[in-house]
């Protein structure tokens, strides 16, 4: 049978656990604005209630800390939407950078400026007015001033794209420090949480070890395998291990063929990371592949170019009467790879554009028709040198398109599922208004409950005098 | 059902895209240009590329066509003159032959045929620009001159056969000049020099020769051919006008469509924007009513 003092000793267990609950309230407001924390509930236990005679009595609740809510699955599948977002999104960056070498002519007189397009056509319209009057010097220096103004051009944007690859592969090689803290903090993290808490949620630790998780797939793509006593097995999408529970592998870089690898253990994972996702995923794809591309079509056109252009000066007649000696306008490429950064003219003397027929009198003008010619004629890949330009700006333009659209989708999955993680784990001000409130009327029906006790007891121990216990 | 508690987070993302697309349109606006970049349209990038091409080639087809319109005026002029000069030739010629005239006019007559031949030689050797427009392919040398030293005269021709063409953006090939051989020198061995030159020795003597008679004849079939040959330059001028003009207008047929596909629709960006403007307003609107009232529940609780 329970008695008064029971009952006082169940009621003063009440109150301390309506001020443990309040204190998991009081913790989520605290942290409402902190960024990874995870919404906490506090855990209720019904004391186990103990037989007298008979009968049951009820032995009051106890709060036995707080839970964290969270949903693993979720996190994990925002942490991989994550990567590939970040991925299509440092892509983009790099890819915006480098289609604004090549920003289109409004058709404008200043919009014209830079454009390699208008610069090819003006190269070969140059010799289409040399038609006219072969012999007239102010038409052949014109021939030399759009060569020069071509080969410029051509050059400062093959110029551009590489520097800008130097600059992606120096943020990639900056990302591998970042992995590296995160990847120690993570596998310190492991061996706290399994010695803390083997069982259960690690509570803060967890929320920690989740932040790292978040940072360190939106840098490279990993996956997470959960091992036993809650520690964590971290790998590369393609499978190389970066973390094991209590130990992290260092991502180390080396320069190999004058751009950054990089290194785990002794593995070059260079390809599999640029596969992978995460920003440094987007970092080398646009550094291996988007810019290099890019490139390499711009060498092909000033290799094209530059050969055909000189082989057929070099197969007329000069107004000096060079016969099949005239010279180089371009500067000889030796190989197609690099050939577009070193355009430059070589002819300074505009008397050695050779317009004339070979062995032909100096005002005839068959080999400048033939030249004006090239400019239709497919000498680049199989295309003419406009229409070879013209696919390349619409590749190019493509690419960057689609990574665009492909961010734009992937930037809104990965605030679908950042709310569906928010609705389930952040602090929601209102509910913790409401739970504080439930809490406070507990704690106030339960020091009720105790002032009631304590005039019953009272008036037990007065036995219905009147007497100075109150 | 739990919400996301950080819902105006997320409205001033949206709040970001607005502005992000207001700042692309206002710079369609101030550069009248739709396509910035090649991400925005990259069929009308490349598209564009070929377009400009085609109006470059065009502008500057326009441009050679009026230097060689010059050029070709200047032949086709020079070639009337030789006509003229000719025609009074052979007019000389034939009033010499008529055997009326004494030996002194004779000589005279020898004279002025003389100097209609240097005449003629001279407007042979006509330069436009300073190169010879009858030398074929050696426009730095007067093409013709005459020795004196044997009886009858020798002209001889120092250029060659070379033709040059002007070639249209369309290909076609519009010849623009006629090697002047051909034209002085075209009609059998014979020609307007050696004909002339014939006539000088001719006459020289001051007695009448049946030689005379048939060299004015051959002066004549020289003069027809020369004719002949300017109608060739005559229709080089026509071809070329004709093209000139046939490119000015798909020029200004490329213009348009290159217009089209890269000037920003104006009317369509100025709604555009509007919308976004009002957008914006709204979202603003929306997010500092949040902000004001929607306290938590905890600015309800009593103390």
């Amino acid at each position: 049978m329970g008695t008064i003092n029971s009952a006082f000793a169940l009621i003063a267990q009440v109150l301390d656990a309506e001020q443990s609950g309040l204190n998991v309230v009081a913790n989520n407001v605290a942290n409402a604005n902190t960024t990874g924390y995870t919404r906490e509930i506090p855990n209720w236990q019904q004391n186990s209630s103990i037989e007298i005679n008979g009968v049951s009595i009820g032995q009051g609740v106890s709060e036995t800390g707080a839970t964290s809510v969270r949903d693993r699955v979720l996190e994990e599948r925002l942490n991989q939407q994550q990567q590939l977002a970040s991925a299509s999104g440092s892509r983009l960056t790099a890819l915006d950078t480098l289609q604004a070498v090549f920003t289109p002519d409004s058709g404008t007189s200043t919009g014209a400026a830079g454009d390699i397009g208008s610069d090819i056509t003006k190269f070969f319209s140059s010799f289409a007015s040399l038609e006219a009057n072969p012999t007239d010097n102010a038409l052949r220096q014109q021939v030399l001033s759009t060569a020069t103004t071509l080969a410029g051009d051509v050059s400062n944007a093959a110029q551009a794209a590489n520097q800008q690859r130097a600059a992606v592969d120096q943020e990639a090689s900056g990302v591998s420090s970042q992995v590296n803290a995160l990847t120690s903090s993570i596998a310190q993290l492991n061996q706290q949480i399994q010695s803390a808490s083997p069982t259960g949620d690690a509570g803060t630790l967890e929320d920690q070890r989740q932040q790292d998780l978040s940072q360190l797939s939106q840098l490279v793509g990993i996956n997470q395998i959960t091992t036993e006593n809650n520690g964590l097995t971290v790998t590369t999408t393609s499978g190389q291990l970066l973390v094991s529970e209590g130990t992290s592998v260092q991502m180390t870089t080396g320069s190999v063929g004058g751009v950054t690898d990089f290194f785990l253990g002794a593995t070059d994972v260079t390809a599999q990371l640029a596969q992978g996702g995460g920003e440094l995923g987007g970092l080398l794809t646009a550094r291996d592949t988007d810019i290099p591309t890019a490139t390499a079509a711009l060498d092909q056109l000033a290799y094209s170019v530059s050969t055909q252009v000189n082989k057929l000066n070099n197969a007329g007649t000069d107004q000096a009467g060079d016969n099949g000696n005239a010279g180089d306008i371009f500067s000889q490429p030796a190989a197609v790879a690099g050939s577009a950064a070193s355009m430059s003219v070589a002819m300074t003397d505009p008397n050695h554009i050779a317009a004339a027929g070979l062995g032909k009198g100096t005002g005839d003008n068959s080999n400048a028709v033939a030249m004006a010619n090239l400019g239709n004629q497919a000498i680049v890949s199989g295309q003419s040198p406009t229409d070879y330009y013209s696919s390349f700006v619409t590749t190019l333009g493509s690419t960057v398109s689609n990574a665009q659209t492909e961010n734009t989708a992937q930037s809104a999955s990965v605030s679908q599922l950042q709310s569906q993680n928010d609705a389930l784990s952040a602090v929601n001000l209102n509910d913790e208004a409401s739970s504080m409130t439930t809490l406070e009327r507990s704690y106030q029906a339960a020091s009720q409950v105790f002032t009631m006790l304590n005039t019953m007891m009272a008036a037990s121990l007065n036995l219905g005098e009147q007497a100075t216990v109150a | 059902m739990r919400v996301d508690p950080y819902y105006v987070t997320n409205l001033v993302s949206s709040l970001d895209l607005t502005q992000a697309s207001e700042q692309q349109l206002t710079a369609e606006l101030s550069s009248g240009v739709r396509i910035n970049s090649l991400s925005q349209d990259p069929v009308a990038s490349g598209e564009n590329v070929l377009l400009l091409n085609q109006i470059q080639r065009d502008d500057s087809f326009t441009e050679s066509s009026s230097l060689v319109q010059g050029q070709l005026q200047v032949a086709d002029s020079a070639l009337g003159s030789v006509v003229s000069q000719l025609t009074q030739a052979i007019s000389l010629a034939t009033s010499a032959n008529n055997g009326t005239l004494n030996a002194s006019d004779l000589k005279s007559i020898s004279n002025q045929i003389a100097g209609i031949r240097d005449e003629v030689t001279a407007l042979a050797n006509t330069s436009y620009q300073g190169q010879y427009i009858f030398a074929g392919g050696q426009t730095s040398t007067a093409p013709f001159s005459t020795s004196s030293a044997t009886s009858p005269a020798v002209t001889t021709y120092n250029g060659d056969n070379g033709v040059n063409y002007l070639e249209t953006p369309n290909g076609q090939s519009i010849q623009l000049n006629v090697p002047g051989n051909q034209i002085f020198q075209g009609a059998g061995a014979n020609g307007v020099f050696t004909a002339l030159n014939n006539l000088v020795a001719d006459y020289a003597g001051g007695v009448h020769t049946g030689q005379a008679v048939t060299d004015a004849e051959s002066l004549n079939s020289s003069l027809n051919f020369v004719s002949q040959q300017r109608v060739v330059v005559d229709n080089s001028l026509t071809r070329l006008t004709a093209a000139s003009d046939a490119i000015t207008g798909e020029q200004t047929q490329l213009i348009t469509s290159q217009t089209d596909l890269m000037q920003a629709d104006l009317p369509t960006i100025s709604t555009q924007l509007s919308l976004a403007e009002t957008q914006q307003t709204a979202l603003e609107d929306v997010i500092s009513q949040l902000g004001s009232t929607s306290q938590s529940l905890f600015s309800k609780l009593q103390g």
